[in-house]
This record gives structure tokens, C-alpha cells and sequence, in this order.
């Protein structure tokens, strides 16, 4: 199949499913009260976008999404680096991350609710928390990934330590750590909606949780479409700069 | 001993009558290593000594794991000996020095991220040379090699002779005096690797470097040689050397001669008796 039969093929399979969902409760074939049509729930995503209530909850999920983003993937990064360039730590800790890895983090967040409190930071943390090991383990993959040759060949033209990091190290796990760089955004993400969803007062996953429990299904669907749109598109434009360095792998 | 005679063939030890007052481009002596481990550690080489005079193209055999890379290494000065000096031009060498040595390595080892020409600049840009003078050099060292006009492709879209074609052009970018390859045809096929090490004649003859070359095949030692050293097994040793006296420029047609196979077969005597 050439490029441009497969994405109209592409958009055919987008409209299908965009017609199935408006025509299912049209006609009757489901419950509209369980779901709603696509043009009801678009028009009810207008009414909710101008809302402040709306505004400020988008406002605070943003902020809390940035904010754990910020602080897991340095932190993370540091900390992978460190346990596969340092052998010692990295034997010494290895196995406990990889266990802590295993469990499922949800399991902590009652935890963070009575250390911190139900709160902005609360959230931020929870979320930093499970980011942290995806970002951690990506890191130290990658760093593991780049080839002694490439050091050797450096170091044989007299690169310094700084230069063998910027012109080595860096390219050379350019395309793991933008695919980590993406994984962990969506576990970012996961981590700050889990956490509203569980117990809090604003928030997008707040509002959503609401909404189901209201079972106010327009806006419930509303509310999906914005978290679907924000996620892809962040996913999307990490995996155009990664298709692009995807053939320095090798 | 008493068939060597037979062959005519002279030990070299000396270099061509005018060079011999030269400084040697590569002198070892006495040079050992020991690696670290249990029980005092593991002999690698011992009592190395080496001269290579300037301008000529010295190669080393000898078994796998002799420790003849390891030896290349220590030329380069990626790697530190246990005892023992080696000097380049009359300087000891104890960290990599680019402006005296160029390394080519086993395999390509060309940066996946980098075009042909920016592989090749990569030398001058550790250095910080102006852009415009590193392309200038690179876009020489290409056409040098035979790859005018490829210079934008990545290592990805060359063939594996054309890797190391590029991989050569990085190593004289800088211009040294010495060239030191470590097995660089090894993941060649057959006839790619002939038509390489011609190639590598064809360049070396037109740079006039001081080349020092590592293989495991035989054929391509004494193509290529002024002068084999043989190297035994762990501890590697240097048992024999073997002055090439081919006539220059070499062809593929000398392959057959009766020197030839006699030169190839005192060298193979000599791993064989070792092992």
C-alpha cells in the first residue's frame, strides 16, 4: 500500500468511529443517556471550555502535570545515570529499584494522603513518585546502550570528559531518552489523574470523577476529549523528534 | 632452523639504507603487562620490544588473544602498560595525542548520528577549528579516499568498505605521522578486503605514513608489510620478524608468486609451532 492509501485509510477508520459514536445512541442502539452523541458532547465541550470553574481545574491539572514532569525526569535521569555509570551503587540498588518498579504505585497513595494531605503537592509528589522509576530505568538502559567504541574512537582523538559527554553520551542516547521522555509523560499523566480522581477538590480528574458519579455522561465524555487531546498531542510531538534520530540506532 | 636458509628470505631488523639514521616513528623496549586479577594477576605481553622506522608499514600477527590490540592500544595511549616506554618520534607517549597518532578501529566505529563529513570533521572539532577549514580538510580527506561526493550520506546508507574508507579519511584528518590500525578489514568480505588493502597501499603511498596494522590473515600481512612481527600466545611475545622484500607498488598478481606463498608460510610456521 503507497503513503496516501494509508492515511485515507487512516481518516476512514477516524470517521468511522466518529460516526458509530454519534449514530449508536441517534438511533436508538444505545442508551444516549450512557452515551451521549459526538455533536451533544462537542457542544457541551464549547459550554465547558468557557466555564471557570472548568478554566481553573485545567489551570491546576496543567500545573501539577508540569510541575511532577519537572522534578521526575531530572531526578530520574541523575539517578540512572548514576546507578549504571557508578557499578558500585548501581549493584547495591539495582535490585530494590527493580522491586520497587514491579509494584503497582497506587497502592502508595493513601500513603502521600496522610503525609502531605489532599493538596496540590500531594498530587505533584504522588505523581513525581511513579514517574521517577520509569525515567530512572529508561535513563540507565540508555546510558547502558551506548558503545564503548564510540568512547574509545573519542577518546583517541583527545576529546575531553566534557566532550565525550556532549558529543557522545548525548547524541548516542538521543533516541532512548526521548522514547523515555515520552513513557514517563504518561505515567506522569496517570499518576496526576489517579490522584484527583481518588480524593481531591479541583482538577480535571476531580471533575471527571464528579461527573461519572453525577452521571452527568456529556460532560463526563467532554472531559475525556480534552485529557485525550492534550496526552496525544505531547506524545506526538516527542515521537516526530524521536522518528527522526530513529536511525542513529543501530 | 635449517630450512629457513633455504627460503633466502633476510630477517629484517633494519629499515631502507636511507631512513636508517631517522628517528624511529614507533620505539619500544622491554615493554610488559600484567592484568589485574586473582593470584597476582594475568601476564599479556612481555618483554615487547619494537622499532618501527618512519615511513614504513609495519603489520602484527598473531593468535586471538595474544594481546597485539592491547599492544595497539598502548601505542595509541588509551591504554596504560604495567612497565615498559613507547615513544613516538622521540616523545613517550601516556595519553592520546591526535596531532602524533591516528587510531582506525576494528569496526567502523563510525558515529550513527553524524553524515560522512561531519565523521570525518569530528577530529577537528574537538580541537575547535574554524567550520570552513574543517570542511575544507574533510572534503580533501574524501576525495582522498575515493568517496568524492558522498560526503552527506550517513553511516547507515554506506556499504561496509565505504565505512572504513570514511573511517581512514577521520584518521588522517589531523595529519599525524603515524597511523595505527587495528584489524580495520576484519568484518569485510573476501574480496572487499583486497581491494581495501589495496586501497590502503594506493593512500598510504600517496601520505607516506608510518603505518602499524593488526590482522589475522596471513595473506593480507604479507600484501600489505615492509615488515610482519609475529606475536605468540598469551603472554604475547614477538617471536619473529619478516622483512617483505616485495617490490612496490604491490599487485594482486604477486599473490601467486612462489616468494610470496614461501613468506606466508614462514609466517604461519611460526604461529604453528607457538601454538
Amino acid at each position: 500500500m503507497s503513503r496516501i492509501q494509508i492515511i485515507v485509510a487512516r481518516l476512514a477508520l477516524l470517521a468511522l468511529v466518529l460516526a458509530v459514536w454519534e449514530l449508536l445512541p441517534r438511533l436508538q442502539i444505545v442508551n444516549p443517556l450512557l452515551l451521549p452523541p459526538l455533536s451533544d458532547v462537542m457542544s457541551t465541550l464549547g459550554n465547558l471550555l468557557l466555564r471557570a470553574q472548568v478554566q481553573e481545574a485545567i489551570g491546576v491539572t496543567a500545573a501539577e502535570v508540569i510541575v511532577a514532569f519537572l522534578i521526575a525526569v531530572p531526578l530520574g535521569a541523575a539517578l540512572g545515570v548514576l546507578i549504571s555509570e557508578n557499578e558500585y551503587v548501581g549493584e547495591v540498588f539495582k535490585p530494590l529499584l527493580f522491586y520497587v518498579f514491579s509494584i503497582p504505585k497506587s497502592i502508595f497513595l493513601p500513603m502521600f494522603i496522610l503525609v502531605i494531605g489532599i493538596n496540590f503537592w500531594q498530587k505533584v509528589a504522588y505523581a513525581a513518585f511513579t514517574t521517577t522509576f520509569v525515567v530512572l530505568i529508561s535513563a540507565a538502559s540508555a546510558v547502558e546502550s551506548v558503545k564503548q567504541e564510540y568512547i574509545l574512537v573519542a577518546r583517541s582523538y583527545g576529546a575531553t570528559r566534557t566532550q565525550i559527554l556532549t558529543r557522545v553520551y548525548v547524541p548516542s542516547m538521543m533516541p532512548l531518552l526521548l522514547e523515555a521522555l515520552r513513557i514517563s509523560m504518561i505515567f506522569n499523566f496517570t499518576g496526576v489523574m489517579i490522584a484527583e480522581m481518588y480524593a481531591s477538590r479541583t482538577g480535571i480528574g476531580h471533575l471527571i470523577s464528579g461527573w461519572g458519579e453525577n452521571f452527568q455522561m456529556r460532560e463526563l465524555f467532554a472531559g475525556v476529549i480534552i485529557l485525550s487531546a492534550v496526552a496525544i498531542l505531547f506524545n506526538e510531538t516527542v515521537r516526530f523528534f524521536e522518528d527522526r534520530c530513529s536511525t542513529w540506532r543501530t | 632452523m635449517q630450512h629457513m636458509a633455504n627460503l633466502n628470505i633476510p630477517v629484517a631488523e633494519r629499515e631502507p639504507a636511507g631512513a636508517a639514521h631517522a628517528k624511529a616513528a614507533i620505539e619500544i623496549s622491554d615493554l610488559s603487562h600484567v592484568y589485574a586479577g586473582a593470584q597476582g594477576g594475568v601476564p599479556a605481553l612481555e618483554d615487547i620490544s619494537m622499532r618501527v622506522g618512519s615511513g614504513r608499514f609495519v603489520v602484527i600477527v598473531g593468535p586471538s588473544g595474544c594481546g597485539k590490540t592491547s599492544l595497539l592500544m598502548m601505542m595509541a595511549g588509551l591504554r596504560a602498560q604495567s612497565q615498559g616506554e613507547i615513544f613516538c618520534h622521540g616523545a613517550p607517549i601516556r595519553a592520546p595525542d591526535p596531532r602524533r597518532v591516528g587510531v582506525i578501529f576494528q569496526e567502523a566505529s563510525l558515529f550513527p548520528w553524524l553524515s560522512a563529513l561531519d565523521n570525518i570533521e569530528f577530529p577537528l572539532s574537538l580541537r575547535g577549528d574554524p567550520k570552513d577549514e574543517r570542511r575544507r580538510r574533510a572534503e580533501k580527506m574524501l576525495e582522498l579516499v575515493g568517496l568524492g561526493g558522498f560526503g552527506e550520506r550517513y553511516p547507515h546508507e554506506l556499504s561496509g568498505g565505504m565505512k572504513q574508507r570514511v573511517s581512514i579519511a577521520r584518521g588522517l584528518v589531523q595529519d599525524p605521522p603515524v597511523l595505527l590500525m587495528d584489524e580495520p578489514f576484519a568484518a569485510l568480505d573476501e574480496q572487499t578486503r583486497m581491494t581495501m588493502g589495496h586501497e590502503l597501499l594506493r593512500i598510504w603511498s600517496l601520505t607516506s605514513k608510518t603505518v602499524v596494522f593488526i590482522t589475522h590473515s596471513l595473506t593480507e600481512a604479507v600484501y600489505l608489510a615492509d615488515e610482519v612481527l609475529v606475536m605468540s600466545a598469551r603472554p604475547g611475545r614477538i617471536i619473529d620478524r619478516i622483512a617483505i622484500p616485495l617490490p612496490r607498488p604491490r599487485n594482486y598478481e604477486m599473490m601467486a608468486t612462489d616468494v610470496f606463498g614461501q613468506l606466508r608460510e614462514r609466517i604461519w610456521q611460526q604461529i604453528r609451532s607457538d601454538a
